[in-house]
Protein backbone atom coordinates (compact mmCIF):
# COMPACT_ATOMS: atom_id res chain seq x y z
CA UNK A 1 0.00 0.00 0.00
CA UNK A 2 2.82 2.55 0.30
CA UNK A 3 2.57 3.95 -3.16
CA UNK A 4 5.20 6.08 -3.03
CA UNK A 5 7.35 2.70 -4.64
CA UNK A 6 10.83 5.38 -5.85
CA UNK A 7 13.22 2.97 -7.29
CA UNK A 8 16.29 2.83 -4.66
CA UNK A 9 14.41 4.15 -1.64
CA UNK A 10 14.04 0.68 -0.21
CA UNK A 11 13.79 1.07 3.50
CA UNK A 12 14.66 -2.01 4.60
CA UNK A 13 18.28 -2.78 5.28
CA UNK A 14 18.65 -6.10 7.42
CA UNK A 15 16.50 -9.27 7.27
CA UNK A 16 14.89 -8.24 10.26
CA UNK A 17 13.94 -4.94 8.89
CA UNK A 18 12.86 -6.70 5.75
CA UNK A 19 10.38 -9.27 8.04
CA UNK A 20 8.94 -6.19 10.07
CA UNK A 21 8.61 -4.55 6.58
CA UNK A 22 6.10 -7.35 5.32
CA UNK A 23 4.16 -7.73 8.11
CA UNK A 24 0.34 -7.50 6.69
CA UNK A 25 1.84 -7.78 3.10
CA UNK A 26 0.84 -10.90 0.99
CA UNK A 27 3.80 -13.13 0.62
CA UNK A 28 4.94 -16.42 -0.84
CA UNK A 29 7.26 -18.59 1.18
CA UNK A 30 8.55 -21.63 -0.42
CA UNK A 31 9.65 -24.43 1.22
CA UNK A 32 12.72 -26.72 0.57
CA UNK A 33 9.82 -29.70 -0.07
CA UNK A 34 9.00 -27.32 -3.24
CA UNK A 35 5.51 -26.23 -1.46
CA UNK A 36 4.48 -22.84 -1.89
CA UNK A 37 2.12 -21.24 1.05
CA UNK A 38 0.59 -17.85 -0.29
CA UNK A 39 -1.37 -15.87 2.39
CA UNK A 40 -1.30 -12.35 4.00
CA UNK A 41 1.48 -12.51 6.85
CA UNK A 42 0.25 -12.12 10.39
CA UNK A 43 0.47 -13.41 13.88
CA UNK A 44 -1.36 -15.22 16.00
CA UNK A 45 -2.72 -12.20 18.06
CA UNK A 46 -3.37 -10.19 15.44
CA UNK A 47 -5.63 -12.72 13.67
CA UNK A 48 -7.60 -12.84 16.95
CA UNK A 49 -7.65 -8.99 17.13
CA UNK A 50 -8.88 -9.29 13.44
CA UNK A 51 -11.69 -12.33 14.12
CA UNK A 52 -13.82 -10.17 16.45
CA UNK A 53 -17.67 -9.35 15.62
CA UNK A 54 -16.77 -12.05 12.99
CA UNK A 55 -18.68 -15.24 12.28
CA UNK A 56 -16.72 -18.17 13.52
CA UNK A 57 -16.15 -21.78 13.69
CA UNK A 58 -14.76 -22.84 17.21
CA UNK A 59 -13.91 -26.55 17.22
CA UNK A 60 -13.79 -27.86 20.58
CA UNK A 61 -11.05 -30.63 21.42
CA UNK A 62 -14.22 -33.03 21.34
CA UNK A 63 -14.84 -32.76 17.93
CA UNK A 64 -17.86 -30.59 18.94
CA UNK A 65 -18.30 -27.06 16.87
CA UNK A 66 -19.81 -23.92 17.60
CA UNK A 67 -20.39 -21.69 15.22
CA UNK A 68 -21.68 -18.21 15.84
CA UNK A 69 -20.35 -14.41 15.78
CA UNK A 70 -17.13 -13.47 17.96
CA UNK A 71 -18.04 -11.17 20.89
CA UNK A 72 -14.29 -11.39 22.52
CA UNK A 73 -11.82 -13.50 24.20
CA UNK A 74 -8.98 -13.78 26.53
CA UNK A 75 -5.17 -14.95 26.55
CA UNK A 76 -6.66 -18.32 28.27
CA UNK A 77 -8.45 -18.46 24.68
CA UNK A 78 -11.62 -18.22 26.63
CA UNK A 79 -14.56 -17.30 23.92
CA UNK A 80 -17.65 -15.11 24.34
CA UNK A 81 -19.88 -15.95 21.74
CA UNK A 82 -23.47 -14.86 19.74
CA UNK A 83 -25.86 -15.89 18.52
CA UNK A 84 -23.98 -19.73 19.09
CA UNK A 85 -25.10 -23.28 17.52
CA UNK A 86 -23.79 -26.59 19.01
CA UNK A 87 -22.92 -29.17 16.16
CA UNK A 88 -21.97 -32.38 17.36
CA UNK A 89 -21.03 -35.01 13.87
CA UNK A 90 -22.30 -32.19 11.80
CA UNK A 91 -25.78 -32.08 13.09
CA UNK A 92 -27.26 -28.93 15.16
CA UNK A 93 -28.00 -29.86 18.66
CA UNK A 94 -28.43 -26.74 20.12
CA UNK A 95 -28.35 -22.94 20.23
CA UNK A 96 -27.54 -20.33 22.65
CA UNK A 97 -27.98 -16.68 22.90
CA UNK A 98 -24.70 -15.47 24.26
CA UNK A 99 -22.01 -18.77 24.97
CA UNK A 100 -18.81 -18.96 27.12
CA UNK A 101 -16.70 -21.15 25.80
CA UNK A 102 -13.52 -22.22 28.93
CA UNK A 103 -10.49 -21.77 26.39
CA UNK A 104 -8.48 -25.19 27.39
CA UNK A 105 -11.28 -27.03 25.51
CA UNK A 106 -10.81 -24.73 22.49
CA UNK A 107 -8.88 -26.99 19.17
CA UNK A 108 -9.19 -24.06 16.83
CA UNK A 109 -11.24 -20.77 15.52
CA UNK A 110 -11.36 -20.42 12.24
CA UNK A 111 -13.68 -18.21 10.56
CA UNK A 112 -16.82 -19.34 8.61
CA UNK A 113 -18.51 -16.92 5.40
CA UNK A 114 -21.58 -18.93 7.17
CA UNK A 115 -24.54 -16.11 7.29
CA UNK A 116 -26.00 -16.56 10.26
CA UNK A 117 -29.07 -18.97 10.95
CA UNK A 118 -30.77 -18.34 7.98
CA UNK A 119 -32.99 -20.54 8.59
CA UNK A 120 -36.09 -18.55 7.44
CA UNK B 1 -29.18 -7.67 19.11
CA UNK B 2 -26.39 -5.13 20.15
CA UNK B 3 -28.16 -4.16 23.09
CA UNK B 4 -26.77 -1.70 25.66
CA UNK B 5 -25.96 -5.36 28.04
CA UNK B 6 -23.64 -6.70 25.05
CA UNK B 7 -21.48 -3.46 25.21
CA UNK B 8 -20.13 -3.94 28.57
CA UNK B 9 -18.90 -7.56 27.54
CA UNK B 10 -14.83 -6.77 27.24
CA UNK B 11 -13.68 -9.89 27.75
CA UNK B 12 -15.61 -13.52 27.86
CA UNK B 13 -15.74 -13.24 31.71
CA UNK B 14 -17.94 -10.36 31.46
CA UNK B 15 -20.50 -12.65 30.16
CA UNK B 16 -20.66 -14.19 33.21
CA UNK B 17 -20.32 -11.79 35.32
CA UNK B 18 -24.06 -10.10 33.70
CA UNK B 19 -25.01 -13.65 34.70
CA UNK B 20 -24.55 -13.42 38.41
CA UNK B 21 -27.93 -14.14 40.38
CA UNK B 22 -29.51 -15.27 37.09
CA UNK B 23 -30.44 -19.04 36.42
CA UNK B 24 -27.55 -20.56 33.80
CA UNK B 25 -26.91 -23.35 31.46
CA UNK B 26 -23.28 -24.96 32.52
CA UNK B 27 -22.09 -27.88 29.90
CA UNK B 28 -19.72 -29.94 31.37
CA UNK B 29 -17.15 -32.77 30.67
CA UNK B 30 -18.69 -36.82 30.65
CA UNK B 31 -21.83 -35.28 29.44
CA UNK B 32 -23.09 -33.00 32.19
CA UNK B 33 -25.44 -30.26 32.26
CA UNK B 34 -26.27 -28.15 34.95
CA UNK B 35 -29.24 -25.91 35.29
CA UNK B 36 -29.16 -23.44 38.33
CA UNK B 37 -28.71 -20.17 39.55
CA UNK B 38 -25.14 -18.96 39.92
CA UNK B 39 -24.28 -17.14 42.92
CA UNK B 40 -20.90 -16.80 42.90
CA UNK B 41 -17.90 -17.86 40.44
CA UNK B 42 -14.23 -17.06 40.13
CA UNK B 43 -11.43 -16.56 37.25
CA UNK B 44 -10.98 -20.38 37.03
CA UNK B 45 -14.76 -20.90 36.10
CA UNK B 46 -15.16 -22.59 39.91
CA UNK B 47 -19.16 -21.70 40.60
CA UNK B 48 -21.39 -22.19 43.01
CA UNK B 49 -24.73 -22.61 41.95
CA UNK B 50 -28.60 -22.95 43.91
CA UNK B 51 -31.31 -24.94 42.89
CA UNK B 52 -29.93 -27.25 40.50
CA UNK B 53 -30.40 -29.31 38.12
CA UNK B 54 -28.26 -32.06 36.67
CA UNK B 55 -28.88 -33.52 33.48
CA UNK B 56 -26.37 -36.95 32.94
CA UNK B 57 -26.42 -38.50 29.32
CA UNK B 58 -25.38 -41.91 29.40
CA UNK B 59 -25.04 -43.81 25.55
CA UNK B 60 -24.90 -47.60 25.52
CA UNK B 61 -24.46 -49.25 22.63
CA UNK B 62 -27.12 -52.04 22.17
CA UNK B 63 -25.16 -55.76 21.75
CA UNK B 64 -27.09 -57.39 19.58
CA UNK B 65 -28.94 -54.11 17.34
CA UNK B 66 -25.33 -52.14 17.88
CA UNK B 67 -28.82 -49.29 18.46
CA UNK B 68 -27.52 -46.36 20.59
CA UNK B 69 -29.47 -46.25 23.69
CA UNK B 70 -29.61 -42.59 25.15
CA UNK B 71 -30.34 -42.27 28.77
CA UNK B 72 -30.52 -39.44 30.69
CA UNK B 73 -30.56 -39.19 34.84
CA UNK B 74 -31.79 -36.19 36.39
CA UNK B 75 -32.06 -34.85 39.83
CA UNK B 76 -31.73 -31.84 41.53
CA UNK B 77 -29.33 -30.13 44.15
CA UNK B 78 -30.18 -27.29 46.60
CA UNK B 79 -26.39 -26.22 46.27
CA UNK B 80 -23.72 -27.01 43.82
CA UNK B 81 -19.76 -26.07 44.19
CA UNK B 82 -18.66 -27.16 40.72
CA UNK B 83 -14.84 -27.43 40.09
CA UNK B 84 -13.94 -24.72 37.04
CA UNK B 85 -12.14 -27.64 35.12
CA UNK B 86 -14.83 -29.64 34.40
CA UNK B 87 -16.44 -26.80 32.98
CA UNK B 88 -17.07 -26.52 28.96
CA UNK B 89 -19.72 -24.25 28.16
CA UNK B 90 -21.55 -21.92 29.97
CA UNK B 91 -24.42 -19.77 28.52
CA UNK B 92 -26.73 -17.12 30.18
CA UNK B 93 -30.40 -17.24 30.05
CA UNK B 94 -31.69 -16.11 26.84
CA UNK B 95 -32.25 -12.20 26.91
CA UNK B 96 -35.07 -10.49 25.56
CA UNK B 97 -34.52 -9.66 21.95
Amino acid sequence: MSGTGEKGSATTKTPGDFLKAIRGRPVVVKLNSGVDYRATTKTPGDFLKAIRGRPVVVKLNSGVDYRGILACLDGYMNIAMEQTEEYVNGQLKNKYGDAFIRGNNVLYISTSKRTLADGA
Amino acid sequence: MASEEDSAVKEPLDLIRLSLDERIYVKLRSERELRGKLHAYDQHLNMILGDVEEIVTTVEIDDETYEEIVRTTRRTVPFLFVRGDGVILVSPPLRTT
